[in-house]
């Protein structure tokens, strides 16, 4: 097998170029009578005898040297075999996984990762007898040439032909049980051997499982990653800080990742509607880095953008810029929820509501008050549960619950939708029936949030009064802010009220932001692909907290958490099938036109834009599959209504691939799989027969000087 | 005797000065007619050779009376006969002593029109001195034989007949040696003028020996075209052969020397063997004009 099967032609073309070239240079003779012709014929004669040898010693030698000139440039390589030995006409049934997701782009040495997996591709394509093939292109949906292993070799090599690299993440989910469904199919006496041809990134194969395809099938692994890592540098994330706002100066982090032995100095622009900003940094080996500059928004609406890293060389070009769309909103207006009346000083409603509107006057109203600060830049809305007005709930834009009592069925059911559609939730759990709105709540959105922690009723025995904050998860927000004077602001809080907790088996810890003295949690968020719920457990009216000067900032922290949340939904992975929910403002679809971004690809542009659909919840946006990386727009009357950008996601911006160690000892589940490096160091070795063919092409070389020498006429 | 002929190959006026020189043998020979050359038998008349016994019936009036009367003993006194000589001239007649020819139509300048001229002058300078001149045109076998003769009208012929010399492709000439050697019974001179470019050279000189045998003289005039002695220069030639040998493609540069080394073994070889079959040998160069060669060739006869 050769890396360049051309040099084969090229070299044939050679080895016939300099008999072309003498046939036509070849002087024509001069005709001549000759009276001693005999004795022409008899030196002819003898010479020939005498130079026979020299002569095809000499053809011999220049025609081993074009070969070997040949040979070394199409770079041969050896030591392949099938996995299945069998013998000519056995039945075979061969499935050929063929790895299109975006790290095959890199490009190593020159020649990209996918060109060194085509031919060996080709060659598993290749007729033989009583075989019938199939080939899967495998990238975030995997897509099988025919549905079942065919004959028509002729057309899976032009599929192969027309294969590229697509800006996907490899799902390996999907494609082994497709996989193993296809080698399921056809003659039960057949063997059936399957072959995957892919770099084996440690992020998409480290989950691999090989358990879904049958026992008696033959697994082979091609790959075709470079021993040495190929360096790589990505932007990871692009995101706002906090909630972008008009008139206010808003944090902008561009994370990027380093998938390089060495620390590298990066520059990267950021454009963001038509703000342009550079910002730079050091990013260490094999490690993510955030930069983070600041940019003043002047506009509400949709705001499209990009980072772009700038003056990097590296392996894999595509993912260096990284599409970004930013939805500016109005100052958000809060709901709070509660029984407690606005007048009643001190509550924890009052506590929370001075906390969310610093400078917010009140003024009372009833049930419900509203006021508006100086600026009028903020409002917090009160509302009585009993009472709901569900407008005003759905106006705001983080609903906040204290004391609300025990919440009717349509008050929960409105709450799950909301947060269901992105809106944040901060519940401050103090009373027994929170447990109850809190389980009903999660109940309503288990798809989609799930808490690490249950919320029940403290035992009646058991009051909860002066309890500490023991751990904290000091790396994240809110307690990241603090730094640290953390530990001394923190250590004379005393919580007194809230519910007991029991930890949920199969959670996720890390959800459980801070803990109390007696084991239970006192801050827990859990986010989804929506909205995002985080739950204070602590009766404000009764702690320490709402005096301590870790309060406000504390809360304005969990506020931005909680909105910033909203951003999440923005991104979703090129080659995925996608649902998105747009806006509750956008309630029809007349006249609702998706707009995607100019690809270079009619095709590309037609797959990948969704289709709009009205449902129950609102508008949402639905697609097999996402297109190639670019902000897709939803416009009404040439308006910005909504966007989404999508992206290649991050995993495979890491290239570096697993060993056969791994497949063969852990992955493999104890079943034979034959792991075959292409670019392994046993390749490097065999890699260099080329060298030895150039030193071939010497050595011929030399020897045909030498025999011109020793056997010169 | 006046010649008659109207050969173009007899030039009289270049022949003019060798008017008074003449083609002589060293060998007693046999002849038709009283001549000049010595013979090979002891007659009456001539000069006084020696003396020998009278045998009975020897012709009486040989015997020297006054020897008998002063001795008793009877004397017959023998004397040296003369005779006219008798010369065949043979010519080779193969397609190589084409070489040298403008074209296959023109011969000028070929070894064929070479051995014509002096073969023309040779007829021409024999018949002068009364002596009798024949002529064997020899291919693979013995193509023409004009049997010695003497007259003006003979010798016309044998000059129109060399005149008219057409070559034919020949590999072997010992078997028209052969045929006339069986034609002939006297003991004569025979002129052989060939470039021996033939297969069967040891045949042809056994031929000859039958010649030497008969107690003939035999010369070998050995006919070389200079440009036969060294190939053409140039990087590519079709050499054709002029014996129908066929063609062959080669670089004369690459076996200039080995073809020199061949055709001078050649050379040694053709004189080799004339010398060791007691023939006269004589190396021509068809660059030396043939009058001188002839001129230096009667001159070395006469001695």
């Amino acid at each position: 097998m050769f890396y360049h099967p051309w040099a084969i032609v090229a070299g044939a073309f050679a080895a016939g170029l300099p008999v072309l070239v003498h046939l036509l240079t070849r002087p024509r003779p001069v005709r001549f009578p000759l009276s001693t012709l005999r004795f022409v014929l008899e030196i002819v004669q003898q010479r020939r005898a005498r130079h026979r040898l020299r002569d095809i010693l000499i053809l011999t030698l220049r025609t081993l040297a074009v070969l070997f000139l040949a040979l070394a440039m199409a770079r041969p390589f050896w030591g392949r075999s099938d996995a299945v030995q069998t013998d000519e006409n056995a039945q075979l049934i061969r499935v050929v996984v063929l790895d299109v997701s975006q790290s095959m782009a890199a490009v190593v040495h020159g020649i990209q990762t996918f060109e060194r997996a085509r031919p060996l591709a080709a060659q598993r394509l290749e007729y033989r007898n009583g075989m019938r093939v199939n080939l899967i292109l495998a990238g975030a949906r995997s897509q099988p040439v025919f549905e079942q292993p065919s004959t028509n070799f002729a057309a899976l090599r032009d599929a192969l032909t027309g294969a590229k690299p697509l800006p996907q993440e490899l799902d390996v989910t999907q494609v082994l049980p497709l996989a193993a469904e296809m080698l399921a199919q056809g003659d039960p006496e057949a063997k059936r051997e399957l072959i995957i041809i892919s770099d084996f990134q440690r992020t998409n194969w480290a989950t691999a499982d090989f358990s879904a395809v049958s026992g008696d099938v033959q697994i082979e692994l091609e790959s075709v990653a470079s021993e040495e890592v190929p360096t790589n540098l990505t932007v990871l994330r692009v995101a706002t800080q906090g909630r972008p706002e008009p008139g206010r100066e808003t944090r902008i982090e561009v994370e990027i990742g380093n998938y390089s032995p060495s620390p590298r100095t990066v520059r990267t622009e950021v454009t963001l509607g038509a703000t342009v900003l550079q910002l730079s940094g050091v990013c260490g080996p094999y490690s993510k880095a955030t930069l983070t500059g600041e940019v003043l928004i002047s506009q509400l609406g949709w705001l499209l953008g990009s980072a772009r890293l700038l003056d990097v060389t590296d392996s894999l070009s595509e993912d260096n810029v990284r599409s970004c769309v930013v939805y500016v909103r109005p100052p958000p207006k809060f709901a709070l929820l509660s029984r407690q009346s606005a007048t009643e000083k001190p509550a924890s409603s009052y506590f929370l509501e001075r906390a969310l509107a610093p400078s917010q006057g009140v003024n009372s109203a009833g049930d419900a008050t509203t006021g508006k600060d100086a600026a009028g830049s903020q409002l917090v809305t009160r509302l009585n549960p009993a009472n709901l007005d569900s407008e005003l709930l759905a106006g705001a834009d983080l609903i906040v619950l204290d004391h609300p009592g025990r919440l009717s069925a349509p008050v929960i059911n409105q709450l799950a939708g909301l947060l269901r559609r992105g809106r944040g939730i901060l519940y401050v759990a103090a009373e027994a029936a929170d447990a109850s709105n809190l389980q009903q709540l999660l109940e309503l959105t288990k798809e989609s949030i799930r808490l690490p922690v249950e919320f029940v009723p403290p035992a009646k025995a058991q009051t909860r009064r002066n309890l500490f904050l023991t751990e904290m998860r000091r790396e994240q927000s809110p307690f990241r802010l603090f730094g640290d004077d953390l530990a001394s602001l923190i250590a004379p809080i005393r919580v007194s009220g809230g519910l007991e907790t029991r930890n949920v088996e199969g959670a996720l810890e890390d959800d459980v932001l801070a803990q109390l003295s007696d084991r239970s949690a006192f801050l827990v968020a859990a986010t989804s692909d929506s909205g995002a719920l985080m739950v204070l457990n602590a009766d404000l009216g009764l702690s320490n907290l709402s005096g301590s000067p870790l309060f406000v900032p504390m809360l304005g922290e969990l506020v931005q958490r909680l909105l910033g949340s909203e951003q999440a939904v923005r991104e979703v992975a090129s080659g995925k099938p996608f649902t998105v929910a747009l806006p509750s403002e956008v309630d029809a679809l007349n006249e609702l036109q998706i707009v995607p971004p100019a690809l270079p690809t009619q095709d590309a542009q037609s797959t990948g834009n969704g289709s709009l659909v009205r449902e129950s919840a609102g508008v949402l946006w639905k697609g097999e599959a996402a297109g190639p990386p670019g902000v897709y727009r939803v416009t009404r009357r040439n308006a910005d209504v909504f966007a989404l950008a999508t992206a290649v996601p991050a995993g495979e911006s890491d290239l570096r691939a697993l060993s056969a160690e791994v497949f063969q000892d852990r992955l493999a589940a104890g079943r034979q799989i034959r792991f075959h490096a292409a670019r392994g160091q046993a390749d490097e070795e065999r890699d260099t027969l080329w060298s030895w063919l150039a030193v071939g092409c010497l050595v011929c070389f030399m020897c045909e000087f030498l025999t011109l020498k020793i056997l010169r006429t | 005797m006046p010649a008659t002929s109207h050969s173009r190959f007899l030039d009289l006026r270049a022949l003019a000065a060798l008017e008074q020189m003449r083609f002589t043998t060293r060998h007693r020979i046999e002849g038709a007619y009283t001549g000049r050359h010595a013979s090979r038998q002891l007659g009456g008349s001539g000069e006084f050779v020696d003396y020998r016994e009278y045998s009975p019936g020897e012709d009486l009036r040989r015997l020297d009376w006054k020897v008998f009367a002063r001795t008793g003993k009877a004397y017959i006194r023998l004397f040296q006969d003369e005779t006219n000589l008798v010369c065949t001239l043979a010519l080779d007649n193969s397609g190589s002593m084409e070489f040298g020819a403008r074209s296959e139509t023109d011969l000028t300048g070929s070894k064929l029109e070479y051995a014509q001229f002096l073969a023309t002058a040779l007829s021409h300078v024999i018949s002068r001195s009364l002596d009798q001149v024949g002529l064997a045109v020899l291919t693979n076998t013995l193509t023409e034989v004009i049997p010695p003769g003497v007259t003006s009208s003979h010798i016309a012929r044998v000059q129109e007949r060399i005149e008219s010399l057409k070559t034919t492709p020949t590999v072997n000439m010992a078997e028209g040696l052969k045929r006339l050697f069986e034609q002939g019974r006297q003991r004569g001179v025979l002129l052989l003028m060939s470039d021996f470019l033939m297969e069967d050279l040891e045949d042809v000189f056994a031929a000859l020996r039958l010649f030497r045998h008969r107690q003939s003289e035999v010369i070998i005039l050995h006919l070389v075209h200079p440009a036969e002695e060294r190939l053409p220069d140039g990087s590519a030639f079709c050499f054709r052969g002029l014996e129908q040998e066929g063609e062959i493609n080669c670089s004369p540069t690459e076996i200039r020397a080995l073809y020199q080394k061949r055709f001078a073994r050649h050379l040694d070889t053709v004189r080799t063997f004339s010398l060791s079959n007691g023939c006269d040998y004589r190396r021509i160069s068809t660059a030396v004009p043939y009058v001188t060669t002839l001129s230096g060739f009667l001159v070395d006869r006469t001695g």
